[in-house]
């Protein structure tokens, strides 16, 4: 006995067929749909390219501009490798000291990670720079000057850039503070691992070490990859804070071309395109960590 | 200690001032956020499309390219257009937070719409509900307890996003911050200690309401 009136059940059966059975693409307005909306997004595409082609046309600003901003491309791209290795081993670090016996350690690595994560990444670049960089200097350690002295030694003292100081309290303080969020990413990635493998593994005489090594943290491993390959990609995005601290990198090198523009469009050129080259480096590694999701995700 | 008495004032404008980019901001990425996320899950292109380009572009592009795009390319052309007057630290920085969060934000929505078993849905439509009734009271109701934590989490992230804002503007926190470290250089760290724990004053009490919004939603289910 149904409560509905059968002209409701139809419709609604209707209804439900074309929501579920329906798929995109089925009918012909979908595909002759979709292929023009391809095709308009191939025509804003070219669209956009004709636009940079028009720069590179009057006044020739594309071969101009572009080498510089490769440069700090380069640069963006070293610097990002770098931090995203020693923020790896603050992360590790960290997570000893989360998942230590010990309790003062403990609470210390529960403290650096609430107080980093807490507090903007500037304010710490800022705080890196200009505060431990200065208290530092007073106490006549300076590390532009220990590198130059070391790289002379080396005869190669033309390698050190003069704004060593900068990069490289930009890339402890942008290390530190991705070791904070590494840290709670590792350390979901270990307390995920079900508490029946550790029992399993002590109970066949493996000791806590070995229990580790070869039980854990392959396992971990592999949930923790997914969100270690978006902080890398969020990692990239933030190396564009440095510029605040004069590093010259993408960031750096586009304001400086644009800011002394004065046409607006030329001004917005330079914009587009140092966007532009942040999307070629994030954009990969967007797909990528996508692609891994779903295949880790298949994996179990 | 003198030093933090004279800076107090100033910087609790500042943090005053960091709430009101982030409360303004805020509900503007989410409103925008779900028409987003509405437009991304549509089955026509015209509508999936064009989200999927836009949060593609928001979310790997950095904030502070975007900013800078708004505030100096977007603000020199409204100068051309004798529009300046729309062009100033406060809209800027508010509408940029909103753009870019918008972007994080639908991908919140979509992923909370998602996690609402698909049956719920073919079951409200078999009862004979329209698409729109089953939007509203059956997915969304379902959807928003799942929802709630990484919202908040997203909410602590914007206030200190919000920081990056003090490249142009000079009202926030950073920036009052800035304005003081370039005055006394020679003692920096009581400034920056201060501006810390305002920091962390605003952000802790949030995210323990964050893992307690968690905590209830994981209860309910």
């Amino acid at each position: 006995m149904s409560f509905v009136e059968p002209s409701v059940e139809r419709r609604s059966l209707r209804r439900f067929k074309q929501s579920s059975v329906g798929e995109p693409g089925t009918s012909v307005w979908h595909i002759v749909s979709n292929g023009l909306f391809y095709v308009v997004v191939l025509v804003a595409v070219g669209a956009f390219v004709y636009y940079l082609y028009t720069f590179q046309r009057d006044h020739g600003y594309l071969t101009l501009y572009l080498p510089v901003l490769l440069d700090g491309t380069r640069v963006t791209f070293i610097v990002s490798i770098l931090s995203i290795v020693l923020a790896t081993i603050f992360g590790f670090i960290g997570v000893l000291g989360r998942l230590s016996h010990f309790a003062p350690i403990r609470w210390l690595a529960t403290v650096y990670v609430e107080v980093v994560r807490g507090t903007p990444i500037l304010v710490q670049l800022l705080l890196w720079y200009y505060g431990v960089g200065y208290v530092l200097s007073t106490i006549g350690f300076d590390p532009y000057s220990a590198v130059f002295q070391i790289a002379t030694a080396l005869q190669s003292n033309s390698l050190v850039p003069d704004q060593f100081n900068a990069y490289f309290y930009g890339i402890i303080g942008l290390s530190f503070n991705y070791g904070a969020y590494l840290t709670e990413v590792f350390r979901t990635g270990i307390e995920s691992v079900s508490k029946g493998q550790t029992e399993a593994a002590l109970s066949l005489g493996l000791n806590s070490r070995q229990t580790m090594r070869h039980i854990i943290l392959p396992q971990a491993f592999r949930i923790t990859i997914p969100p270690f390959t978006n902080y890398f990609m969020t990692l990239v995005q933030d190396s564009a804070l440095l510029s605040v601290l004069a590093v010259i990198e993408l960031e750096h090198q586009t304001y400086a071309l644009a800011f002394t523009q004065t046409d607006a469009n030329i001004k917005m050129f330079v914009f587009v395109l140092g966007a532009m080259l942040y999307l070629a480096i994030c954009y990969p590694l967007s797909l990528l960590a996508r692609s891994l999701e779903t295949r880790l995700a298949r994996a179990y | 200690m003198e030093l933090i008495q004279q800076a107090l004032p100033e910087f609790l404008v500042g943090a005053r001032n960091t709430i009101i980019y982030c409360v303004s901001a805020f509900p503007l990425a989410l409103l925008l956020g779900l028409i987003l996320a509405l437009m991304s899950s549509s089955r026509i292109i015209w509508l999936r499309g064009p989200a999927r380009i836009y949060i593609e572009i928001i979310r790997s592009t950095p904030f502070i390219v975007q900013l800078f795009i708004l505030y100096y390319a977007v603000g020199a052309i409204l100068l051309t257009v004798n529009l300046e007057l729309l062009d100033n630290a406060w809209t800027a920085g508010i509408a940029i937070l909103a753009i870019n969060y918008s972007a994080y934000e639908a991908e919140v929505f979509r992923a909370g719409f998602l996690s609402v078993d698909r049956g719920q849905t073919e079951a409200a439509l078999s009862l004979g509900l329209t698409s729109f009734q089953n939007f509203f009271r059956i997915v969304l109701p379902q959807a928003i307890p799942l929802m709630i934590p990484p919202f908040v989490n997203d909410f602590i992230y914007m206030l200190k996003d919000s920081a990056i804002v003090s490249v142009i503007a000079g009202t926030e926190l950073t920036s009052v911050l800035n304005t003081w470290v370039t005055h006394h250089g020679s003692n920096p760290i009581p400034l920056y200690a201060l501006a810390i724990v305002l920091y962390l004053l605003l952000s802790l009490p949030t995210s323990y309401a964050a893992r307690y919004f968690e905590r209830r939603a994981r209860a309910a289910l």
